[in-house]
């Protein structure tokens, strides 16, 4: 007969055989577990689905214990989340893989790099753009120019160099378009609700992008004639072709982001009549004002702001140089004037930097590239002053500098080699040292003391209930493009929970991770990194055609083939990672012995057991043994050096069919098989 | 006359065997008349062993103690010439004495004093007197489980739950279509210094066959097990024996006693892990299978030994049976407090002046058995501490020395009852590395299937570990006290859920000792290595270079007849220099 329980004030009905996690099951109660499966016998080992019931002294494990009529089961109380919570910190606190990547956990969006990649490898294009739209959208923009340090990080280059992340993302979405298969956005059903973004940039388009998907009505203002921001307006055809931006823009138009345009903030809209007007407003203005060097002679004509001149070249203007130009900073900024002004006609281009090339912070790859095109690097050089004849800069001092002690960000301090000054001839100056925030319009409660917007690390709010702000105009100040998005992405994330009433914060999601050395990858054969096709220097150098052409579908899959896959496989089908994300572990004050063993093979090139991701829940041997009705894995050792094991010698494994069933079974990455399959997991 | 040598292992290690292959050599020689040579178990007074038992002409007892195998002679001449003043030096001090004196023995009743390897001795004591009036009387089993309920017998296993409980749990089961039902004897004694379930199989192990014959007819099993650990071999060898001569005389087998019961009883010899004490992991590991625990619900009497309903109690519980039933539960229960009754064995040992097997009733306080009957602190030292129940119990100090004994008073003080273990430790015992001794042994011993027990006492054991380093972080207390509850909460099993009682009862009991480890590292006991540092007390050394001669490290120097020195950076802290000084001259800081 059946009887009748509560779980959290729940209703629930149990059949004589019911457990109570079975009869939870069936009324839709998930309780976590990690070790139990309807087709094996109840065993009890993960402690995990402790639940506590009144009147009961002893937490009971829901996955044995039988409800009795009128238990009242409560899933959640201080001694059961404490007993759960020291179960998965136990577990986690002995659990070492990569649950990520490197790649994806250096990017600032988190992007799925090793997904994607994979998804490349495989001929999966389509699946590999949305990946990338899971985290942002504009792929095949920001692959063109994303610095990358997703490639940074990336562990190939511990066998010889990183996988081309970058390219291959915008490889995927070029395809995926030249096929004529773009990516289209789905939106979740109309909220009703309305959103207002100021500023269209990566960030403002990120946001809004977002936004649309969880079905609000967006509308993105910009002061400038059209969408992008400085992905337009700071980032020159060259890098980046406008038509790519476009369409990718279009994509986000097309999903019914509203966009308009020649719209400034204080101008022509005021920030309170929208705050008003619209049930959240975010604060994506950029970083649009070139900072002085507060050096003499900065007024003379001929003295640029580096972003002033890169905004021109994309308002369709084309300034004119002198014959003699130097561009001061070591930025990627710097980079796009230097190469700009090549490609204007200057004859002597030269970049002034107060460190040596091994500070820059512009990518390698395009200091490689201006100095191909015939730009002149003053590394250890800081101008003092500038000087010039009739209004007009005609020179500049520099002061020779050397390297001392490092400073707060670890780099060498530049200090100034005494009385050692040089006297260069210069017809125009581009200063790329640094951007800052234009807040016009905006109200001073919102404003930090360096005129930036001032909002929450992790709720992006400002002051304002309803306003939040993103990207290079917050507190944080100017970065790169994909920093920006990151920042777009939580905070439209934070905007939808406020818009539904729940708290705000974004997230900040658990992740085991382990220190490789290179000597891991010692065996691995080597294969080099695809190289970009694209325009030799002597043809790029006076003109504005892209560089790159692209890679071509073998060299991408070739690309792609390379990737390591350091991330555990079986991330999405993890339960512990899931657990352990729902109950806010802290494993780390467990930290203390943590095994290293070898892989171990189960079935030779089939299935493979890694015992340093075993949670020991016994699943894998039980299922051999109670479903496949084989004894193929068991258990040995005692305490902390509990391990599974295959149970017999290599020769007599080979009768094992190799069913999968205990991969199948396992609710980690422990248990792994080539072909890989889905885990199953049966509650009920 | 009557020579009886008692052989326990306890005697035979401390050299029982020597004198009595010396004796019998002697008695083979000269074949006196009048003289008999036997032997006997254990009668727990292990700080006397060697015992030998002389039983004059008029059958009065002189106990003859430490006899070595040089004793042996003089032992002959007085059973030969009749002048036992020739043993006076051998005999057993009154005070001494006083160890059995005050003791009340059922469990343990006639361990030291019959031959456990005569069926006749035991049968001459009373023995099978139980089963015999059960199957003669006719008492049907639920007259033997309502018996056994007045006595209020608990399971002396540890738990100390009621065994006319499980009897009659295990009685009303449905064993199915299989039919069958089992009666299991728990003897894998296990906890660190307990051993009573030793001396009564080695000592008297028809008790333990005529308890277990007495269940079985009580839940309706044709079949028990005896489940005993294989570093226990003296105790096979015995138990064997009295299943071989109590199934030759009928007591076991089929129809026992011309009777319709039949029952058989076989020994299985455990492989050593600690958690096949816990009755669900032995159940596992007698089916053949990993010494794992089971959950329960369901429990044993419902399904247990191949999933058929099976009682299991150990070897004291059981060997309490015969009594009860012979002497009726009344008698048993009128010892005792009011939760808990009769008496209760215990494993005294330590920094005790006597140690050894002690039975008590139950009500008696710690004060009393560890003074009265153990004699108290050894070497003219302060009482720091007993530790009770093994890795599942816990430290208790002087404060708690009137604690009577009762199942519910020493819960209340966060040690419990256990199998009876008793570790008294004086000032010099650091309760810090006691706790993390009890905790590196249940580490070791889990059986690893979950996790609370794998890995979190392997955590705590870290936190120990750096503690009595000197490594030890504010805020370590806190950290195992949260550990300590969550385990409690989510071990599977009593290892598991008990295993952090050491550690809790030494927060609670000497929070002071763990705060000056982690605080100013050091060890208030002196006893951690890392902590402390020797040095020779230069008033107190007379240069007799004792201490000298017996340093490992050479770190000890000085001229013969003048203070010596220790050398702090040549020092391994081996102790060999303490020991050695007669004079107190080397000392700990």
């Amino acid at each position: 007969m059946s009887i009748k329980y509560t779980i959290d004030g729940v209703e629930v009905i149990a059949e004589p055989s019911d457990t109570i996690l079975t009869s939870a099951t069936k009324a839709g109660i998930d309780i976590p577990t990690l070790c139990f499966d309807a087709r094996t016998a109840i065993y009890g080992a993960c402690g995990v689905c402790l639940v506590e019931v009144e009147g009961v002294p002893k937490l009971l494990r829901a996955c044995s214990a039988k409800p009795q009529k009128g238990y009242v089961v409560h899933l959640h109380t201080p001694r059961v989340d404490r007993a759960r919570q020291t179960a998965l910190e136990l577990l986690l606190s002995d659990h070492t893989g990569d649950c990520r990547g490197p790649c994806k956990l250096n990017c600032p969006a988190m992007t799925d790099c090793q997904k994607y990649v994979g998804e490349i490898r495989e001929g999966r294009y389509k699946d590999a753009v949305s990946t990338v739209y899971e985290a942002f959208p504009l792929p095949a923009s920001i692959g063109r120019v994303c610095p990358h340090p997703c490639e940074d990080a990336c562990r190939r280059k511990m066998v010889e160099e990183p996988i081309s992340i970058a390219f291959l993302k915008a490889f995927a979405a070029d395809k995926i378009e030249a096929d004529g298969n773009p990516y289209v956005v789905q939106c979740e059903p109309e909220t009703g609700k309305r959103v207002a973004i100021i500023g269209g940039g990566p960030a403002g388009l990120t946001a809004a992008y977002f936004l649309r998907r969880y079905g609000h009505e967006v509308t993105i203002f910009d002061q400038q004639p059209k969408m992008g921001g400085m992905l337009r307006y700071g980032i020159p055809e060259y890098r980046l072709p406008k038509a790519v931006l476009d369409r990718e823009i279009q994509i986000i138009a097309d999903a019914g982001v509203k966009m308009v345009n020649g719209v400034k903030l204080g101008r022509d809209v005021q920030f309170d009549a929208l705050r008003s007007e619209y049930d959240a407003v975010l604060l994506a203005l950029g970083a649009w004002k070139s900072m002085n060097m507060r050096v003499p002679g900065e007024d003379l004509a001929g003295v640029h702001g580096g972003i002033d001149f890169l905004e021109k070249l994309g308002l369709g203007e084309r300034p004119v140089l002198g014959e003699r130009v130097a561009v001061c900073g070591g930025g990627n900024t710097a980079m796009d004037c230097c190469r700009t002004a090549v490609r204007l006609g200057a004859k002597e281009v030269y970049v002034v930097y107060r460190r040596t090339r091994a500070e820059m912070p512009a990518a390698d790859i395009e200091i490689e590239e201006a100095e191909e095109e015939g730009v002149t690097f003053k590394f250890l050089t800081n101008p003092i002053e500038f000087y010039g004849e009739d209004g007009h800069v005609t020179g500049m001092k520099l002061q020779i500098m050397e390297l001392g002690e490092p400073d707060a960000s670890g780099r060498r301090r530049p200090v100034p080699v005494e009385g050692a000054t040089e006297d260069i001839p210069i017809d125009d100056v581009l200063m790329a040292i640094g951007q800052g925030a234009d807040c016009e319009g905006v109200d001073a409660e919102l404003l930090t003391q360096r005129a930036t917007i001032a909002c929450d690390e992790l709720t992006f709010r400002t002051a304002y209930d309803n306003v939040f702000a993103a990207g290079d105009v917050t507190n944080r100040g100017a970065g790169i493009a994909i920093q920006a998005i990151a920042e777009a992405q939580k905070a439209a994330l934070c905007i939808n929970n406020y818009l539904e009433g729940d708290e705000v914060r974004a997230q900040i999601p658990y992740f085991v991770q382990r220190e490789v050395t290179p000597e891991e990858f010692e065996d691995r054969p080597k294969q080099k990194r695809e190289k970009m096709p694209g325009l030799t220097p002597e043809e790029r150098r006076d003109n504005f055609e892209p560089i790159y052409f692209g890679f071509t579908e073998e060299q991408a899959q070739r690309e792609a083939s390379r990737c390591l896959e350091c991330g555990c496989h079986d991330y999405y089908d993890c339960r512990l990672i899931r657990f352990a994300n729902s109950f806010d572990v802290h494993p780390e004050k467990f930290a203390g012995e943590m095994h290293d063993r070898e892989d171990v093979p189960v079935v030779s090139e089939v299935i493979v057991h890694d015992p340093d991701k075993c949670v020991l829940c016994g699943l894998c041997y039980r299922t051999c043994d109670q479903v496949v009705g084989k004894t193929f894995l068991g258990l040995y050792n005692r305490g902390f050096s509990t391990v599974v094991n295959p149970m017999v010698p290599d020769e007599a494994r080979t009768f094992c069919a190799s069913c999968l069933k205990c991969v199948e079974a396992c609710p980690t990455g422990a248990m792994r098989s080539f072909p890989a399959v889905e885990r199953v997991t049966q509650l009920v | 006359m009557r020579l009886v040598v008692g052989e326990g292992s306890c005697g035979l290690a401390a050299g029982a065997g020597a004198v009595h292959t010396r004796l019998e050599a002697l008695l083979a020689e000269a074949n006196p008349t009048g003289v008999e040579l036997g032997i006997t178990g254990c009668n727990g007074m292990c700080f006397l062993e060697p015992i030998v038992d002389l039983y004059d002409d008029e059958g009065a007892l002189h106990r003859l103690v430490k006899v070595q195998e040089k004793d042996a002679d003089k032992i002959y001449q007085a059973v030969t010439t009749g002048d036992l003043s020739l043993v006076d030096g051998l005999c057993i001090s009154s005070e001494d004495a006083e160890f059995l004196s005050r003791q009340t023995r059922i469990a343990l009743r006639d361990c030291g004093v019959i031959d456990p390897e005569s069926i006749d001795d035991y049968i001459a004591h009373g023995g099978y007197q139980a089963i015999s009036k059960i199957l003669s009387t006719g008492m049907t089993p639920e007259d033997v489980i309502a018996e056994i309920d007045v006595s209020g017998l608990a399971g002396r296993g540890g738990a100390g739950f009621s065994t006319a409980f499980k009897w009659r749990a295990a009685r009303n089961a449905d064993p199915g279509e299989d039919g069958r039902k089992y009666l299991i004897c728990n003897a894998d004694e296990g906890d660190p210094g307990a051993f009573m379930d030793r001396a009564v199989i080695e000592g008297d192990p028809h008790a333990l066959i005529e308890g277990m014959l007495v269940g079985a007819y009580a839940i309706g099993a044709a079949e028990a097990i005896v489940y005993v650990r294989a570093e226990y071999p003296l105790a096979i060898v015995r138990l064997r024996k009295a299943i071989a001569d109590a199934t030759e005389r009928g007591y076991l087998g089929d129809n026992i006693l011309g009777s319709d019961f039949s029952c058989t009883l076989r020994i299985k010899a455990g492989a050593g892990a600690f958690v096949c004490g816990e009755e669900t992991a032995l159940i596992e590991s007698l089916e053949g299978k990993r010494g794992m625990p089971r959950l329960k619900p369901p429990f044993p009497a419902q399904a247990g030994y191949w999933h058929q309903p099976s009682n299991i109690n150990n070897v004291e519980t059981y060997a309490n049976v015969a009594w009860i039933i012979v002497n009726g539960g009344a008698a048993f229960a009128a010892m005792g407090t009011e939760n808990s009754k009769g008496t209760k064995v215990f494993a005294l040992s330590g920094k005790i002046r006597r140690g050894g097997l002690v039975e008590i009733p139950m009500g008696t306080t710690l004060r009393e058995v560890i003074f009265d009957i153990g004699g108290g602190i050894r070497d003219n030292k302060e009482f720091k501490a007993v530790q009770l129940g093994g890795p599942s119990g816990g430290c208790l100090p002087a404060s708690k020395l009137d604690t009577v004994i009762d199942y519910r008073e020493l819960g209340a003080t966060g040690a419990i009852m256990g199998s009876g273990g008793m570790v008294v430790m004086d000032e010099s015992t650091c309760m810090v590395g006691m706790a993390r001794f009890f905790l590196d042994f249940t580490a070791k011993e889990s059986c690893g299937k979950c996790v609370h027990c794998r890995l979190g006492t392997k955590r705590m054991l870290e936190i120990l570990d750096r503690i009595v380093n000197g490594k030890g972080e504010e805020g370590d207390i806190e950290k195992l006290e949260d550990l300590c509850y969550a385990i409690k909460d989510g071990a599977l099993c009593g290892l598991g859920q008990t295993a952090p009682n050491p550690v809790l009862t030494t927060i609670r009991y000497f929070r002071d000792e763990l705060e000056a480890h982690i605080a100013e590292h050091s060890c208030p006991a002196g006893e951690c290595r890392e902590l402390i540092t020797y040095y020779i007390d230069q008033d107190k050394c007379i240069g007799c270079t004792a201490c000298a001669r017996q340093c490992p490290a050479k770190a000890i120097s000085g001229e013969r007849k003048s203070p010596h020195k220790i050398d702090p950076a040549l020092c391994i802290k081996c102790g060999n220099c303490k020991t050695a000084c007669r004079f107190g001259a080397v000392q700990v800081k």
